[in-house]
């Protein structure tokens, strides 16, 4: 299976950017890893180019949740986009909040799957997982 | 009889032509009434016999180059790849089509020279379909090259007639792969003015190949150092009769795309102070800023209407605004330069021979001034004896 990520916005943490990329090659998947600093739409263009399954978004510095809002927006204007996996994960705010409220507002922005805080190997379990169920 | 190293180097423009012998350089104004060779040959003769065939070496870009339109996958990757291989092989663009939008674009009632059809990963297939055919069909167009994902060549081959199909351009890295559709396009370009009448008779005094010119001065700029007090980073603006062509130094560009050229070129197909004067008129009225210059200029937009050498003067001085105002952040267009790190601004062409130094600087001036809201001062070179097209002419 395919997966672009990559770090959104202007956040350059490339340490994490590469540990997901080692840690996605490791589980067999396809990566295309579009580095930090990456804006909205190269994710977008890169899953067309490429026929990716899964779009994963990194980000630490929280700057996803001014970028996320856009989401919606831009995703509707590309076609053939509906079966792509949306998964994020990261520090996902500035300053301090809980996964209950960090959760429901980031699917609320377009994504399957939301990751606040949470471990790099429980993620990519949780993915799969999420993965093996839609395709039963 | 010419020396071994001596070679006479002729440039055709769309308005003037330029003979260079190791010793002189002459310009002269095209007769319009006559074509090239009728021309050259005329004025020239004595020169052009004094050497021989194999030491003469043309370069043109008096066809303005060839035109295209690009049909692809996205914005960040395909368009904006093929985009910087066309403009960095002489060719003009005249459209791009986001595939997935084709149905709504009109079709241009130009006969396109070639079309370049580019999108995905060699590994995605299944991307294009009978929405490119229809498309393409209602096109009218002479080549068509698809440099996309190979998986889905032969598809398109099967599908649309005499199509080329190269190697794609979009790595599975999602990188830059330009050599190959570079060559081609080059080569078009060659055959475009071979054939044309009116050049393809220059082969009578020359059994050397008939380069284009803005491929000649980007092979200049990596040694551009040894002619001109040059500081990097640089831009050159080449302002001729037809076009105007910038080339820049790719430390200008956020959004750099990684090849092996230092440097990029873009031309702008209408603007220009001869053949493309009314283009130029149209530009500089719907720019806010320019009665402001022309007031700078003490001048009145009658001089539009004028025919003088004061007129010819204020048409540069526009250009160069105008170009400079099309390149930076306060138009948005297909690249932004980063021009407050420049550090000189060579300038080529007609121009040097009509405007003085302190009148290009002064226009510099009030652009940084107007648009960037900045005293900054890039140093001015002027290229008044050619020695850009002759440096790479001799390489060549």
């Amino acid at each position: 299976m395919k997966v672009v990520t990559g770090v959104v916005g202007n956040d350059i943490h490339v340490v994490a950017n590469r540990l997901i990329e080692l840690s996605l090659n490791a589980r067999g998947f396809e990566v295309f890893n579009l580095g930090v600093n990456t804006y909205l739409e190269e994710f977008f263009d890169a899953v067309v180019e490429t026929g990716a399954d899964i779009l994963l978004i990194s980000s630490l510095n929280g700057e996803a949740e001014g970028w996320s809002r856009e989401i919606k927006l831009l995703k509707s204007k590309y076609k053939n986009l509906d079966n792509l996996v949306m998964m994020i994960g990261g520090n996902l705010v500035v300053g301090s909040a809980d996964a209950d409220t960090i959760v429901p507002k980031y699917k609320n922005y377009g994504f399957d799957l939301v990751f606040h805080q949470v471990d790099l190997n429980t993620g990519l379990d949780t993915l799969e997982e999420f993965l093996k169920e839609r395709d039963k | 009889m010419s020396k071994m190293n001596d070679k006479l180097l002729i440039d055709v423009g769309s308005t003037y032509f330029k003979v260079s012998t190791p010793t002189s350089i002459e310009q002269h104004l095209r007769d319009f009434n006559k074509d090239i060779f009728d021309d050259l040959t005329y004025r020239c003769a004595n020169t052009i016999n004094s050497f021989e065939k194999d030491d003469i070496y043309i370069c043109s870009s008096a066809n303005g180059g060839l035109s295209t339109l690009i049909i692809g996958l996205t914005n960040s990757f395909s368009l904006k790849y093929a985009k910087n291989i066309a403009f960095n092989s002489g060719i003009n663009i005249i459209e791009t089509v986001m595939y997935q939008n084709i149905e709504e674009y009109s079709i241009p009632s130009d006969v396109i020279d070639v079309v370049i059809i580019v999108g995905g990963i060699n590994s995605n297939d299944n991307i294009f379909g009978a929405d490119l055919y229809s498309y393409l069909d209602k096109l009218n167009y002479s080549n068509v090259v698809f440099v996309g994902s190979e998986s889905h060549s032969s598809a398109l081959k099967d599908n649309i007639e005499n199509l080329v199909i190269l190697p794609n351009i979009i790595d599975n890295k999602l990188h830059i792969v330009e050599e190959n559709l570079k060559v081609y396009l080059t080569n078009l370009y060659q055959e475009d003015i071979e054939g044309k009448e009116d050049i393809k008779h220059l082969y009578d005094i020359t059994s050397n190949q008939i380069y284009s010119t803005p491929y000649i001065v980007n092979k200049t700029l990596p040694m551009i150092h040894t002619k001109f007090a040059v500081v990097n980073p640089f831009i050159l603006i080449d302002i001729g009769g037809a076009t105007t062509d910038i080339h820049y130094s790719k430390d200008l560009v956020d959004d750099n795309i990684v090849t092996e050229n230092e440097y990029d070129r873009l031309v702008f197909k209408k603007l220009g102070v001869y053949k493309s004067k009314e283009s130029l008129i149209f530009a500089a009225q719907n720019n806010e800023f320019v009665y402001e210059l022309l007031t700078h200029l003490k001048v009145t937009e009658n001089i539009f209407e004028e025919q003088s050498e004061k007129a010819t003067k204020t048409l540069m001085q526009l250009a160069i605004f105008l170009v400079l105002t099309k390149m930076s952040h306060y138009k948005q267009a297909y690249i932004n330069l980063k021009l407050l790190s420049i550090n000189s601004i060579v300038l080529t062409g007609g121009i040097t021979k009509v405007l003085t130094s302190s009148e290009i600087e002064d226009i510099i001036s009030f652009f940084y001034k107007k648009i960037l809201n900045s005293e900054h001062n890039p140093v001015t070179v002027l290229d008044s004896n050619y020695d850009i097209w002759t440096l790479g002419a001799e390489a060549e």
